[in-house]
This record gives C-alpha cells, sequence and structure tokens, in this order.
C-alpha cells in the first residue's frame, strides 16, 4: 500500500505537513506505531523533468536550472545525498508511476502555491518510494541569471523545493509583515528552507544558508559530518516545558544561524550539524508565517512568551553535544 | 599568560652585585594580570530580497581581565641577553553583549568562563647602562602556543600568542653556594593573542602587568 502526502511553497499561505522529530522538522511517516523519518536510502536519487515550457522558460532552460538546483544540494559537503537526472519524461509530476518528475503544471486554482512537493511512501515500511515536485504554470517564471522583474526565479524556487524532496521540512529563519491586500510579503530570510517565496524578480533565494546546511547534514550525514556537533536543552516557562518555540543558535565567528523548534511537551530542542564553537541562542515565538506551515494543526504552539537570550555562551563540542541548556521564558 | 622574565635577564650589568652577577639559570613563579580585550562584533542578519541584510540583533564580544599564575625557567646566554620558557594559566571570560534585539529583548550578556594556558618563550635584554646594584630593568619579546578550554574541556581552542614589554628584576639577596640569589620582578607588557577563541581575524592585544619570584642558580 502507498500513500501520498504534499507540501507546498506558497506565495503567502502554506500547507507544509512536516512531522516533527527532534533534530529539524523532518518529513516522516507513521508505521506500526513507530515514526519513521522520510528520507532517500540510495544514491544518487533518481529524478526526471518534463518537457512542459511556459513563457520565459523553454524545456531545456527548466531541466538546466532544476539541475543548477540538485548540485546546490549536491555540493554541501557534509552532507551524502547525491542526485542524477533520469532523463525527460512525458508524464506529469504527480503520478503514481515511481518516477521522481518534476515539471511545470497549471493550476490556476491554487492562486497562492508557487510549488509542490508531494511524496509516495510506502506505508507498510516507510520508504520513500516516489517524490514529484510541481512548479504552478500560472505564475510567471524566469531562468534569467540576475533575475527578471515581475517574475520568480525558477532555481530559487526549485532549490526550496528540492530541499523538500529530499526530506527536509521548513525553517522559520524569517521575517515577514503582514500585506494590505492579506497574505506576506518576506522582509528577510536566512534559510531556503523559509516557507515564503521572496518577491518576484529576487535571486537570493538560490543559495544555501546554514540553516539549510545543518539540516541536510544532519539528515544525510557525510564523512566530514562527524565532527559537526549539536546543541540540546530545554524550554520552559513557569517551569513546564513549551512547545513550538523556535531556537536559533548563532555564530558570532561567522554570523550565521541555525534553528530548530521545541519538539515536544517538555519542550525539548536539538540543533545538529553545527560547526564547533561558542554560540549565542535566542528563543522567540514562532510568528513569522502560519503556524501550520510548520506543524500539525493539532499541535498547540505556545506562542505567549518574550524573545528570551540565555546568560550564557553555549559550546558547541566537536562531534558531540552541548549538554542540556535549560532556558526559562517569560509570558508577554 | 606570561608577563615576567626570566631572571636571566637579570644579570650581567658591570654594576650589578655580585649575586647578580653570579649564576646561569633562574626559576621564578608569580601572577600576573591580563587586561580586557575585544575579539569582535557581528550582526546576527537575515538576506533581504535584494542580497542586502536584515538585522535582527547585534553582538559584542571581549575577553575579560583576569588574573593568571606563571611559571618560567630561563638562562643566560651573554652577559645582557637571555631566554626564558614560561608556562601560565588563567581563567578569563569569554563575554558576548547581545543587543539591538528586532523584537526588542532586553540586552544582555551571555558569559563563559574559559580556561587559558599559554606555553612559549621569549627573549630578554638588559638594558645597558640604566642597572643599579639591585635594580635591573630589561625588555623583552616573546610568544608561544595558545590553547584556550570552554566550558567542562567540551572543546578546545588553539592559537598563537605574542608579548612585547618589560620591567625591572630587584635583587632581595645574593649569597654564595649554589642558591646565588632571589629577588622580585614586576613587568608590563602588551599580549596579543591570534587566533584562538575569537570571532573576528587578525591579532587582538591587552595589556598586562605582573609580579613574580624568582630564584638564581
Amino acid at each position: 500500500m502507498r500513500r501520498r502526502a504534499s507540501v507546498a511553497l506558497l506565495l503567502a499561505l502554506v500547507v507544509a505537513q512536516a512531522n516533527p522529530a527532534l533534530a529539524y522538522l523532518k518529513f516522516g511517516t507513521t508505521v506500526g506505531g513507530r515514526q519513521v523519518t522520510l528520507k532517500w536510502s540510495q544514491m544518487p536519487v533518481r529524478y526526471f523533468v518534463t518537457n512542459v515550457s511556459v513563457p520565459g522558460v523553454s524545456a531545456d532552460d527548466f531541466q538546466a536550472a532544476v539541475g543548477r538546483a540538485f548540485a546546490t544540494w549536491h555540493a554541501v559537503e557534509t552532507a551524502s545525498i547525491s542526485y542524477q537526472l533520469g532523463g525527460a519524461t512525458n508524464a506529469a509530476p504527480g503520478r503514481d508511476d515511481g518516477l521522481s518528475t518534476l515539471g511545470f503544471v497549471s493550476r490556476p486554482d491554487l492562486d497562492r502555491v508557487l510549488a509542490s512537493t508531494s511524496f509516495l511512501v510506502d506505508a507498510a515500511t516507510g520508504a520513500l518510494v516516489e517524490s514529484d515536485i510541481f512548479f504552478n504554470a500560472a505564475f510567471p517564471w524566469s531562468v534569467a541569471s540576475g533575475g527578471e522583474a515581475n517574475r520568480f526565479d525558477l532555481e530559487s524556487i526549485a532549490l526550496h523545493e528540492i530541499g523538500h524532496f529530499s526530506g527536509l521540512g521548513h525553517s522559520a529563519l524569517g521575517e515577514t509583515e503582514l500585506r494590505a491586500g492579506g497574505g506576506r510579503t518576506v522582509l528577510a530570510a536566512e534559510a531556503v528552507m523559509f516557507p515564503i517565496a521572496f518577491a518576484p524578480g529576487s535571486t537570493a533565494g538560490r543559495r544555501l544558508k546554514a540553516d539549510d546546511i545543518a539540516g541536510i547534514s544532519d539528515l544525510y550525514p557525510a564523512g566530514g559530518a562527524q565532527a559537526l556537533g549539536s546543541i540540546s536543552g530545554r524550554v520552559t516557562k513557569n517551569g513546564a516545558g513549551i512547545f513550538g518555540a523556535h531556537v536559533v543558535a548563532f555564530d558570532p565567528a561567522t554570523g550565521s544561524m541555525v534553528a530548530n523548534f521545541t519538539l515536544n511537551a517538555n519542550g525539548q530542542f536539538s540543533i545538529g550539524g553545527l560547526s564547533p564553537g561558542p554560540r549565542i541562542v535566542r528563543v522567540e515565538p514562532l510568528d513569522d508565517a502560519d503556524l501550520d506551515g510548520f506543524f500539525d494543526p493539532s499541535r498547540q504552539v505556545d506562542l505567549d512568551f518574550r524573545v528570551a537570550f540565555p546568560d550564557r555562551v553555549v559550546i558547541v563540542p566537536r562531534g558531540g553535544d552541548s549538554g542540556e541548556i535549560a532556558i526559562a521564558v517569560v509570558a508577554k | 599568560m606570561i608577563v615576567f622574565c626570566g631572571a636571566a635577564a637579570a644579570r650581567g650589568a658591570a654594576a650589578q652585585t655580585a649575586g647578580a652577577e653570579a649564576g646561569r639559570f633562574d626559576v621564578s613563579g608569580g601572577v600576573s594580570w591580563i587586561g580586557q580585550t575585544s575579539i569582535g562584533a557581528s550582526d546576527a542578519g537575515e538576506t533581504t530580497p535584494s542580497n542586502g541584510s536584515l538585522r535582527i540583533f547585534s553582538t559584542s564580544s571581549d575577553l575579560g581581565a583576569a588574573p593568571a599564575v606563571d611559571l618560567r625557567v630561563g638562562v643566560r646566554l651573554a652577559r645582557a641577553i637571555g631566554v626564558e620558557a614560561e608556562a601560565a594559566y588563567g581563567r578569563p571570560e569569554l563575554r558576548v553583549a547581545v543587543s539591538g534585539d528586532i523584537e526588542n529583548a532586553a540586552p544582555t550578556t551571555a558569559v563563559e568562563k574559559i580556561q587559558e594556558y599559554m606555553i612559549g618563550g621569549a627573549v630578554v635584554w638588559r638594558v645597558p647602562g640604566v642597572q643599579r646594584p639591585r635594580l635591573a630593568p630589561f625588555v623583552a619579546v616573546g610568544g608561544g602556543y595558545l590553547r584556550q578550554l570552554h566550558d567542562r574541556a567540551l572543546l578546545a581552542q588553539t592559537g598563537r600568542y605574542y608579548t612585547l614589554g618589560g620591567g625591572v628584576a630587584y635583587l632581595l639577596a645574593s649569597r654564595s653556594g649554589w642558591l646565588k640569589a632571589t629577588g622580585v620582578r614586576v613587568d608590563a607588557r602588551a599580549v596579543v593573542r591570534r587566533d584562538g577563541v575569537a570571532f573576528a581575524p587578525g591579532s587582538h592585544a591587552a595589556p598586562s602587568v605582573g609580579a613574580s619570584l624568582f630564584v638564581r642558580f
């Protein structure tokens, strides 16, 4: 038996269904009562592209842009995932044909969905069988090297979707503001896996950030990842753990940020894939996107606390964990 | 941190006492104080659509002033020149001040006490023409290996250090026999750390003063 699930990159509304596990929002599935992280077990991961073109993007352009995005993920030295173009196909993404397919599909009804990644999972074993990505042809697209006004950058959006394709959920490292007409505008983001896309014309989403690299390294650790470490701890309010607090680890030496959430009722969190060194930790309520972009709507996410910085420098050891960091927050 | 020159530097001038003239090897130990030094400032920023940066908060970091204990062994090579091996241990605080949070979080300072080891050497030159019977001014330049251990020795960071400064050695007593002399020294130096615990490239200088007792053989 197989079942399909999907996650979408939206203009302003997100319907991701990441199953939280300790250490990053990863996709998961439940098999026999236990949670299995969704990830590819065989490398390279083969993908196919459709020969559908849209105004401004030929089929060859599409294949090239998608190829660059796959290459960007593949280039992460501390991650072992690799990809291989299987060829072109006439089959549209979303068909349960055993082929992981990327292509344009016109879905004007999904007026806030730029692209979406779906998974086909063996419900008996939890094995990932297939993952498809559709790019909504109802939007204007561009593959221009410097971007193109009023068009979404295909490579940037593909980079985000391939993160999902690889098993990563969303990151909350971004700032948005509400738009007058509804939805949100991204002011800034420090993760390709932030759930809301940059405005048309921007190519700022073509480069992976530290948070993306840590996530993929945590999911597919390579040899070099053995030197990486982690921070773990617990966030409490009035002595009780809180769920869904966003915990950010800032590296003063590089300026990079890597983040995760408290992912259980005890308020525990774990941030893996970190290079060794001192970190400043910041805890904030999730407030820059819709909650269901990160968590199952049935989960009770605590948003009622003030941003806090623990008064200690947290050390990431080489190949180990910081030991539990206790962080107390107070209600707003 | 090493702030004292080996006592090898404190001998050899014609005006010095017989006790100061005698002896070739010195062993000294003491305490020093190393001043605060800035080790970098950086912003936590997020990338804007135009590839600019939006500041989330700012940090400014330093290694706090701290005492250290030192041990040195010196040997006189020539009338006014000596060399010494030196080791020091201190526990300065790593302090990171956080401010300017985008969501108005209260400014705070995150702190960690580190263990710092310095192992190296120095060349000591007794300044000609200013020597007194019991007082020996000197200048010294040195450097060596820097090792800094974080909380519970979870992580070691290494680098180099350099020193430049001077001081005076004062003979308390001199005698015949295998123990030639005893004395005290005070030093003032600039200590320059490179690499190790630092959040900005380059060197980071701090002032240092100290005092020690030495015995001469």
